[in-house]
């Protein structure tokens, strides 16, 4: 019986050859396409748990960082010890739900992935130090953010305050807000719970107001209308008068704009300014603008783009072009200039119909106005920092995005915006010592109880001295016709123009 | 008892292999938090467990097997220890229950070493045998009795255990074959008719051994093990061949085969599943595929060195410490730590078909070899399952995987491959003394001398 028992083993150690060879091809040569795999979820893992650095405010306070979890899935876990004050900036990370705010456009700096660390990171290899993983530096003001919370409280709405000259962005908030550490918690089921009760609460808290959703701009729309008069020398800020009317019935129809309140205004274009006349700008939008100039005076204020800004996904506002065609004239009824839509036009010159503006790009209008015209680039993060050594490895720094008006305009527009604060509608935003100048906005949602939009735009600066604040407070859909722009909104932009300067 | 010493030194070996396998995770552990892990009270702890147990084994070898192979209890104690520290890696629940197991399995090898003194003794009771082998098959199918864990009712619950009777059934069977294989063999051969190139014996010498596997088979089959399916069918193929030498066993046996594995592709839904997944895992590696794909991405995560044992994350793979123990070392040992695993194997399996080479008696040779070759191919099977070679079929790997019973009846196994392997060299010795004292030393060639020799160190 030794004969066949040769022939099994020589059977059986052929067996344990194949395993050998299968094991080499699968943990040899095949190694690298089976970590690359879509499924390998231990690839993801990896790079989901290596270390990362700290987010801090300009002024040092930390929004997020690593805290180790011996035991537990991930070596470590991100920690936001601000709550949800920095939600919606710093954003989160986690492993069910990815990352979204500066944890997200700066992952490879906090990883140490970017070329310039990986680059550092290969010099340092004999010193076996390995990439340095950034720290990131905020723009962001601990005081003015905390300010900006309590000041809005629980009204769903946003406060945006960045630097005119730089774009560097100080405050950004938004309400309701929530706490990242419940996305940012190793237990897969625990974060998905909070995920979900997230995605169904009310005003949904995971969305970013200030930069990712647009609304009605209203009244701080006609900034950019009057910019367009004086660009085009259709107007000055004394000439023409409007006659003081408390209607304007746009041609091609018979439904009248009316001003807030049912009041009467007119006069030359600072006057319609100070008092927000929505009649003055109707007709001055509809009949001596037109579509054309009125549509590039918005895209040259940022509108119709998408804005550049160092967080994901930032939603382009809105301002419609198309007012379908010239229609023939004149004649006695129609004046020339008017277009199927010109109705349509009056109300887009005062910040309705389909204008639609996230918060910061209102803040970027009363940024380019104070500044010369100049529409700085947003930017949340001002520098990355070693971690190790803390020298600064990127700086973000300063950056003009677009030219919005020439010099003259600007200064003739924040000089009405000014005069706004010191005798019209923003007189609540005014702050002793401070040039303040504004642009409010109510926009009435025309729902039943009245619900409105309240805005305030605005600028501020020492005497003498550059703009150092634009801010754009949105507080939204507020009950009540005393919920105005100036009533609701312009307070929250003195007590973080009292806070700055201090 | 030269034979001793070499067995002295190669557990010395596998003691250090684990003890430092132990040590390894348990400083890992400790640095990450998981353990408070002591050096200095732990390792002696576990050192003195490990030395205890190996050398009450191997005391026991020297007193009741001396003249027994030296590689098989080494290459076991390797497999076990190794396992072992994997699986206290992987679960420290499972790693308790197994140095229980470990325990009583060292305790049955002794016991058989005590008892069993001539494996011969059994060849009288096969029948019984086959009865006692089929009815441990079957208690699981006894409502009340038996219990249904991860899709298989192969479980018997007795108390706080869980036992699975095939695995005790898989030896009990073997042992079944070996006896009658060796009575019926020269029936099987000679007689009946040739049909072509194939020669079919009677139906009254062939009848009860297919009734027998048929029988064993379809149990396995309601029970829904195909991992046992197939390694009984694969022992006995491999007994009948040993037993007969006749090619075209093995040649029906694998038309029988192949019939029986395309029916119940054809019949059963579980089975085309398993050969679908085996096909391609990749097409639904979070669902059907999940196993084989993540034993797959273990594996390539391991690499050519692994990660280092304690560094990897093998909980990621399902059933990582009984089925699929094997990615998990390739994982943390990579390709060279599972490369080593698979030698321990070959060596294992090298030196039991060794003891049958030398075995004094037909039946323990066919008891050898059928033991051998079921330690062999399990090991293979399943490794084979998670490497893709073969559809996935869940059978423990043997010494290594966690599982009281298999634990238990490899180590029946083992002992009794050492005592055939005594018997059989203490034989060669005595009729070596024989015919030197008898004088005819003439008779012996130079050559059958230095046989002996080789075999006696």
């Amino acid at each position: 019986m030794n004969k066949p028992l040769k022939h099994v083993v020589a059977v059986l150690l052929g067996c344990f050859t194949i395993l050998f060879v299968q094991l080499n091809r699968i943990q040899f040569y095949d190694a690298d396409a089976l970590i690359d795999n879509a499924a390998n979820t231990r690839t993801i893992q990896r790079k989901f748990d290596v270390p990362r650095g700290l987010i801090v405010t300009a002024d040092g306070v930390v929004a997020a960082e690593s805290l180790d979890t011996p035991g537990g899935v991930f070596s470590r876990q991100r920690n936001y010890p601000q709550g949800n004050l920095y939600a919606h900036t710093v954003g989160y990370l986690s492993f069910n739900f990815g990352a979204d705010g500066v944890e997200r456009t700066y992952n490879d700096a906090l990883i140490g992935a970017t070329p310039g660390q990986e680059l550092s990171g290969l010099t340092d290899l004999l010193d076996g130090e390995g990439n340095p993983i950034g720290n990131v530096v905020l723009n962001l003001d601990h005081e003015l953010q905390q300010a900006a919370k309590a000041q809005l409280g629980e009204r769903p709405g946003s406060v945006v305050a960045l630097d005119p000259v730089t774009g560097a962005v100080k405050a950004m908030w938004s309400y309701p807000s929530f706490d990242p550490n419940r996305l940012a918690v190793n237990d897969g089921s625990v974060a998905n719970e909070a995920w979900t009760e997230l995605v169904e609460a009310d005003g949904n808290p995971l969305r970013p107001r200030a930069y990712r959703e647009i609304d009605f701009p209203g009244s701080t729309f006609k900034v950019i209308t009057a910019s367009a008069a004086l660009e085009r020398g259709i107007a000055t800020m004394t000439q023409p008068e409007f006659e003081p009317a408390a209607e304007y019935v746009a041609p091609l129809t018979e439904r009248p704009l009316t001003n807030f309140g049912g009041g009467t205004c007119g006069g030359n274009l600072t006057e319609l300014l100070v008092v927000s006349c929505n009649t003055g700008f109707g007709k001055l939008a509809a009949e001596l603008i037109g579509p054309g100039a009125l549509s590039s005076e918005a895209e040259d204020f940022g509108f119709n783009q998408v804005p550049p800004l160092d967080l994901p996904d930032p939603a382009a506002s809105r301002f419609p072009t198309d007012y379908g065609s010239l229609v023939a004239g004149p004649s006695e009824e129609i004046p020339a200039g008017v277009y199927e839509d010109t109705p349509l036009l009056a109300q887009a010159g005062i910040g309705q119909y389909d204008v639609q503006a996230t918060p910061l790009q209102m803040a970027l209008v009363a940024a380019a106005v104070s500044n010369g015209g100049r529409v700085p680039t947003a930017h949340v993060v001002d520098r990355i920092e070693d971690s190790v050594t803390l020298e600064v490895i990127d700086d973000v720094g300063p950056g003009a995005w677009r030219q919005a008006v020439d010099q003259d305009t600007a200064g003739q527009v924040a000089q009405a915006m000014v005069q706004v604060v010191e005798r019209g509608s923003g007189r609540a935003a005014a702050v002793p010592g401070v040039v303040v100048g504004a642009k409010t906005g109510t926009a009435q949602l025309g729902t039943d109880p009245p619900r409105s939009h309240a805005w305030l735009i605005a600028f501020a600066g020492r005497p003498d001295g550059p703009p150092e604040l634009a801010v754009a407070v949105l507080v939204e859909g507020q009950e009540g016709l005393d919920q105005t722009g100036g009533g609701a909104a312009a307070p929250i932009a003195r007590a973080l123009f009292e806070r700055y300067f201090q | 008892m030269r034979a001793r010493s070499v067995e002295l030194v190669l557990l010395i070996l596998a003691t250090f292999v684990t003890v430092v396998g132990f040590v390894t995770i348990g400083l890992v552990q400790a640095e990450a938090g998981d353990v408070n892990f002591d050096l200095r009270d732990d390792v002696t702890g576990f050192l003195l467990v490990v030395v205890g147990l190996l050398l009450g084994a191997h005391i026991m070898i020297r007193l009741f097997a001396p003249l027994a192979d030296a590689m098989l209890f080494p290459c076991a104690a390797l497999l076990n220890g190794l396992g072992y520290v994997m699986i206290s890696r992987l679960d420290q629940g499972l790693a308790d229950s197994q140095s229980a197991w470990t325990f009583m399995g060292v305790a049955a090898f002794c016991l058989v070493l005590l008892v069993l003194r001539d494996p011969r003794r059994l060849e009288p009771y096969r029948y019984t045998l086959a009865v006692v082998g089929v009815g441990l098959l079957l208690l699981p199918l006894v409502p009340g009795l038996g219990a249904t864990i991860n899709g298989a009712r192969i479980w018997l619950r007795v108390g706080p255990f869980s036992i699975q009777p095939g695995e005790f059934a898989k030896v009990v069977l073997a042992a079944f074959l070996a006896g009658y294989l060796v009575d019926k063999r020269e029936l099987l051969t000679l007689t009946g008719r040739r049909i072509g190139p194939l020669h079919v014996p009677h139906a009254r010498h062939f009848g009860p051994l297919l009734l027998a596997w048929g029988v064993a088979l379809m149990v396995m089959t309601a029970e829904r093990d195909l991992g046992s399916s197939l390694l009984f069918f694969t022992l006995f193929v491999v007994m009948f061949y040993v037993a007969t030498a006749r090619a075209a066993y093995v040649f029906s046996g694998l038309v029988l085969f192949m019939a029986g594995a395309v029916l119940s592709w054809r019949m059963f839904s579980h089975v085309q599943r398993r050969v679908d997944i085996w096909l391609d895992p990749f097409a639904d590696a979070k669902g059907s595929g999940f196993q084989i794909a993540e034993a797959a991405f273990a594996l390539a995560d391991g690499g050519l060195t692994g990660t280092g044992l304690g560094q990897g994350t093998p909980k990621k793979i399902p059933y990582a410490a009984t089925d699929m123990i094997f990615a998990a070392f390739g994982e943390e040992l990579g390709l060279l730590g599972a490369s080593a695993l698979l030698m321990t194997f070959m060596f294992f399996v090298a030196a039991g078909f060794r003891v049958a080479t030398n075995a004094r008696s037909p039946f323990e040779k066919l008891l050898a070899a059928g033991f051998t070759a079921l330690i062999g191919f399990q090991a293979f099977i399943i490794i084979a399952g998670i490497l893709r070679v073969l559809p996935l079929t869940g059978v423990t790997l043997p010494f290594v995987s966690y599982g009281g019973s298999s634990l238990i009846s490899n180590y029946i196994i083992l002992a009794v491959l050492m005592r055939i392997s005594h018997n059989s060299t203490e034989q060669r010795a005595e009729e070596l003394d024989e015919i030197e004292r008898s004088g005819h030393s003439l008779n012996v060639s130079a050559r059958a001398r230095s046989d002996w020799k080789a075999v006696a160190r």
